[in-house]
Order: C-alpha cells, then structure tokens, then sequence
C-alpha cells in the first residue's frame, strides 16, 4: 500500500491541532484574556498629559530675599524704579512649572523633606506645618504638599553675591527617591534664578548622571505615562504568551504525545516548524492587536511595529521552547519562566522610570527590541533610527530561537 | 515467498552501559500473531522503540516491510501502527478529534474515524474530551488511535494492561481482526493468557535476550509435561495423583485408577506458557 502525506499538509494538522489545544488550555486562555483587558485598562487610566509642575522648597521665603537684594541694590544706588521692578519680580510665576515653598527655616524645611514634618497649604495659601508624632491634627481646607527638594540660600546672599564674595554656598536637600533628573532641574532653576537677580553662577554641585535615559532626551517635552506603557503593555502580552506557549510544549513533552506524533509520517522537523509558527504566530497577532487598540499604528510606522513585534515574538518564542523543554510539572515550568522572562522585561520597566536603567540593561536581549519599540511608538523614529537596533535583535533572536530549538528537539528525542 | 513483514538480525540496543537487548533475531509475516512474552524490564518496550524508529540500535539490522528502520522514513511510517504502553492521547481533544487528526498526519482525507470507534465500542462517546474517559476508555482509544491508519504493521505495546477482563477479551478481539485483515502484529504482554490465546507465535525474552521461539503448542511439547490429574476420595478427605504420561507404566496407572471405586474427576494436564518460562528463565513473568 503506497500512501504518501506532504509536509504541508502535515505542518497543516499540526498547526490545527495546537489551535485546538491552546483554545482549550483555560488557564493560558484565561490569563490572555485577563492580561489583554488589564493592559488596556492601565493604559486608558494613565493619564495622557504630563504635570511638569514641581513642588520646591526655598527658605528663607523668596520674598525675604527680594527685601534683602533690594535694600543691597539701594545701598548702591540703583534708582528707585528699578528696585520698584525688582520689588515686583515673581520668581514663581517666572519659573513656569515651579510651584515655590517658602519656609523661614532651614530645619523644617528638611524635616518636610525628609518626611518627620508634614507640608500642608490652606485654601488661603498659607503653609501649615503638621507634626505627626506630635500629635497635630489635620489641617482644615488644606491639601498636603509633595516636597521632595528644598534649596537653602545663605542669610545676606544676594549682598555677598553683588558684593563679589567668592564663595557663596547655595545647599540643595533632595529625598533620596528624588531622580537626578529632578535634581538637575532645580540645579538649573536656582542658577536661573542667580542669573536673574545678580547676573552671576552659583557653586551648586552637579550631581553625576551614570544612567541610561532610553530614547530621546525631551526636557521641556516629557512623554505621558500612557505613552510610555505601550511598549510595557506589548511586553506584557509577549509575555503572558510565553507562558501559553512553554505549556503547550511542556504538557505535549510531559504527556509524550510527540512521540506518538513522530512514529507517524510527521518529523521533528515538522513538529519544531509548528510550534515555532504557532507560538510566534500568537504572540505576534496578540501584541499586533493591543498597539492597534492603543492606537500606536501610523501610516509610517506600521511596518517597523511589525518588523519589531515579529523580532519580540520571536524570541519570547525562543525563550518558551527552553521553558517548555524544561519544565517538568506546573510548578517547574512557573520557577524556569520567571528565571527566563523577568530579566528579559526588565528594559520595559526602565521605560517607565527612566533613569532607573544602568548601563548592563543594554546587554539583556530584549534591549534593542524594546529600545526600537520606545522610538517608534513614541518618538517617531524611523528606519535611519532604529536599524542598528533591529540588528542587534536579530542577532539575539538567532542565540535564543537557536537555543530554543535545540533545546526542544534534544528533549524530543530524548523521550 | 511471502516477504515478512518484520525482520530484525542480531539486533542489540544499550541505556549507557545497561544492554536492554542482545543480539535479538526474529521475523513476524502478514497476519501473524507475535507474543513477546517476558517480565517487565526484559526488553519489550525497547525492541518496539528501535522498531518503530524512536530509537536507533547499536548494533544489528531491523527492517519493516522490506526497509529499514529510522525515525524519519515517512514512508515506512506511513504503514505502522503503534499503540504506546503509556496513554499519550491529547487530553483535551475529544475521542474523534485525536483520531481526525493522527488520519491527518497519514494524510488520510476521508478517515472514517467514527467506524473505528465503534469497533473499539467508543462510537457513543466520541465527542467527549478524552480527559473524561476511564481508563479502559481511553486504553481502547490507544487502539483504535494504532489502528486509524489501517496498518500494514501493529506493534501493540501491552494493549490490555491493567484492564477488566471484559474490555481485555473487546481488544482482543480487534487485534485478532487486524491480523484476519493481514496485518503482521507484534505483541508485547507479560500476560501469559493473552500471549497463548491470540499468538500464532511466542517468543519469550529475559534480561534482553529471546530465550525461546515457537508455537505455543510446540513450546509446550518441547518443555512442558503430559500429565494426568486424579482425584480419589481418601477416607473423608480427598487425595490427588498427578500421573505424567511420558513415563513407562503411566498408561497401566491410569487404567487402574479409572477403574478405582474412589474415582472423582480426572484430567489431562498441560504445561502453561508461564511454567515454561519459568523453567526456561528461572523466573516468573511478574
């Protein structure tokens, strides 16, 4: 009896038959569902607009330092109109984004911005001082103030400063949490405002940026925290089917299904092609749909999200065949996909914060995908922009899907 | 001259240094029966496993229909059946849609799947996701699942293992209808009823090696005894004399005792496969 099958048609069943079981796994079918609606409810809660306003502490009050620099420039004989102009300066108002926090002291100025003292501002714009541990009470019609930096400037500074004392010292207290990016704006906002009283740099202390600021620096032009979640809210979908697909593979080797498949016309290589077609193929629609639903498709950039979704799928698909070969019950294959996917997630978090990524995230596979995915959702970039990076991903997506496969087809045979 | 079906020379397999089969010849023709009778451990599985090309041997030659054997010769694949000692059925697909599918990979277009069912008796539930079957279910859905293909080949690896007798007694049945169909079967089954009911051979393997290959009627003339069961009333008890008929004066005792006032029942008596084996091995088939 001559009975022949092609490879297509084989490939065909096979690929048939992970639908069937992928649709039926109701945890993996549950979990996408569940991450789809989760990633798309965080993105549509974040807000699309960035508050570039920043809560700065000075002491002594800025009106204190007006009244100091004005009986200076008196005393020097600067005429009255002048000093009238200067009297009416609004350093706040001037300072567009900067909302002021004048403290007479310097020691509650810290204590507020170390947190042991509480900042609140009543509806008639004065700053209440709440001692918790003291015992205080809520202010009345009064909202908490978020003071993570304070400047101190020196008693009769702007005297020593006109008067040309060589070293005037200006202190700036920054919370720990405080990125150096903040620190480095009110850096600029003190020299700013020493340039506009005296005409003159102060000795404020530069603190060293180590750290990688993913994509375009946009000082002035910040990106909103929903636009930076669409690269995350793709990883995310990435990853869930990670998981999906290291438990197709992981139950089909547990339950040796496969090798029931291979005594059969069907070959390894006929088993590896589907599940390398289906698992690539669902983490790519998945992740297609989400940028669609979260509007991140252009008339330009369309294809370079295709070209970098497919790279992405690619080598999450790698790193599910390692898992799925791995894993040797439920619990097993959890322990190898978190070792696997979390390191590989990591340059999606640093998206959100940025300034939390060091210099060794560049060298996590995901990188280049992820850094490709960051220019062209949000900075518009193009082909010129993000070719070195699809090299790079490629590069890794040929180590992990090359890994994956062997992985996987040792195991196979090994059954 | 009919060609055999399965023919293996001096086949020889190895798990690091542990030799699991040693130099094994055997052939099964079109429509025979092969019973590999042995313990668990003995070499069954292993031999089924280079035969249908999971595994490669170290050393000797096996040929199914005329080709050797090798995991990635369709052709060949295209012919056998196998039905897996372990349940390795997809859980979550239903009884139909495991058997669609395998026709599929034989690229059968019109797999009439549901007439294979009802061969097995599992027309009724062909629809219900396998996770749901019993375990005789799903042993029967093993076969049927070796059988979807219509094999030139069957290599059933303890197809009625841990089964109820009445679903026993329904595989047999198939796999006697398989072979009527002309195909070569070989069995591997520690049961020594199965082996001596359905083999038309049966060769018994130890330690990886065939210790002996024949009829079961020739196995049992060759190494059994002929012998007569007699049972006599002994005052109020009852007494048994087992008379083997090969020895002189046997026939001379048997005419006296048949005569005897005290007579009960009297029966002739022949070696079972698994006396034989353990005369020939040293050991029982459990």
């Amino acid at each position: 009896m001559e009975r022949t099958v092609s490879r297509g048609a084989i490939l065909r069943a096979l690929l048939k038959k992970e639908l069937i079981a992928y649709s039926r796994d109701k945890l993996y079918l549950f979990l996408t569902l569940l991450t789809l609606v989760f990633v798309l409810a965080v993105f549509w809660i974040m807000p699309d607009s960035v508050d570039e306003t920043i809560t700065l502490a000075v002491s002594p009050p800025v009106e204190t330092l007006i009244a100091e620099g004005i009986e200076t420039f008196r005393a020097m004989g600067v005429p009255e109109e002048q000093l009238a102009e200067i009297a009416e300066t609004d350093l706040a108002e001037e300072s567009e984004g900067v909302d002021l926090v004048n403290f007479d002291d310097v020691a509650e100025m810290t204590a507020v911005i170390e947190g042991s003292l509480e900042a609140w501002r009543t509806d008639a714009g004065d700053i209440v001082l709440r001692d918790i541990e003291a015992g205080d009470p809520r202010p009345a019609d009064a909202r908490r103030l978020s003071v993570d930096i304070g400047i101190a400037f020196p008693e009769g500074f702007i005297a020593d400063v006109v008067g040309g004392t060589e070293r005037v010292t200006v202190t700036v207290y920054s919370d720990a949490a405080v990125p150096a990016e903040i620190e480095n704006a009110m850096t600029s906002f003190v020299r700013e405002a020493a340039y506009q009283l005296a005409g003159r740099d102060l000795p404020v202390t530069m603190p060293d940026d180590d750290t990688i600021v993913l994509g375009v620096d946009r000082a002035g032009d910040q990106v909103s925290y929903r636009d930076k979640l669409v690269p995350m809210l793709a990883f995310m979908i990435l990853l869930i089917e990670t998981f999906s697909m290291a438990s197709l593979i992981s139950v089909e080797v547990l339950q040796r299904t496969v090798t029931a498949v291979l005594v059969t016309p069907a070959r390894i290589a006929d088993v590896l092609a589907a599940k390398s077609i289906f698992g690539t193929g669902m983490a790519l629609a998945q992740g297609l749909v989400v940028l669609a639903l979260v509007g991140a498709f252009t008339a330009e950039n369309w294809w370079l999200l295709l070209i970098t979704m497919l790279l992405g799928s690619m080598m999450f698909n790698g790193v599910a065949m390692i898992v799925g070969s791995a894993g040797k019950d439920f619990l097993g294959q959890l322990f190898y996909a978190m070792a696997f996917t979390v390191p590989l997630i990591l340059p999606a978090f640093s998206v959100l914060w940025p300034g939390s990524a060091a210099l060794w995230v560049q060298a996590i596979p995901t990188f280049p995908v992820l850094d490709a995915l960051v220019g062209i959702t949000i900075y518009d970039a193009g082909w010129t922009d993000v070719w070195r990076s699809f090299g790079f991903a490629l590069a890794w997506v040929a180590v992990l899907y090359g890994a994956g496969l062997f992985t996987l087809k040792r195991k196979v045979e090994s059954l | 001259m009919t060609q055999p079906a399965i023919k293996v020379e001096d086949l020889s397999f190895s798990y690091g240094d542990i030799e699991a089969v040693k130099n094994v010849s055997f052939e099964v023709m079109p429509g025979e029966i092969l019973g590999f009778l042995g313990p668990n451990g003995a070499g069954k599985s292993t031999t089924i496993k280079v035969l249908t090309g999971q595994m490669r041997p170290k050393s000797g030659r096996a040929e199914i229909l005329g080709r050797e054997t090798g995991r990635d010769d369709p052709e060949i694949q295209a012919q056998i059946g196998v039905c897996f000692e372990e349940k390795n059925l997809y859980l979550n697909m239903s009884g139909l849609e495991n058997l669609n599918f395998f026709a599929s990979l034989y690229g059968i277009k019109d797999p009439d799947a549901m007439e294979v069912l009802r061969r097995v008796g599992l027309a009724d539930r062909a629809k219900d996701r396998v996770h749901s079957y019993s375990k005789g279910m799903r042993q029967r859905m093993m076969i049927s699942r070796a059988f979807i293909n219509k094999p030139t080949v069957l290599f059933l690896d303890e197809p009625t293992d841990g089964l109820d007798p009445v679903t026993s007694a329904q595989i047999r049945t198939t796999i006697q209808e398989e072979a009527d169909r002309g195909a070569a079967v070989l069995l591997t089954t520690h049961d020594m009823f199965e082996a001596d009911q359905l083999s038309d051979r049966v060769a018994f393997i130890n330690e990886g090696e065939i210790v002996a290959l024949d009829t079961a009627e020739n196995l049992k003339l060759k190494y059994g005894e002929r012998s007569v069961k007699v049972r006599l009333r002994d005052g109020e008890g009852v007494r048994e004399e087992h008379i083997p008929l090969d020895e002189p004066g046997s026939s001379a005792r048997i005419a006296e005792l048949a005569s005897s006032p005290d007579l009960m029942t009297i029966h002739t008596e022949e070696a079972t496969l698994e006396a034989i084996f353990i005369k020939l091995t040293g050991r029982g088939l459990e």
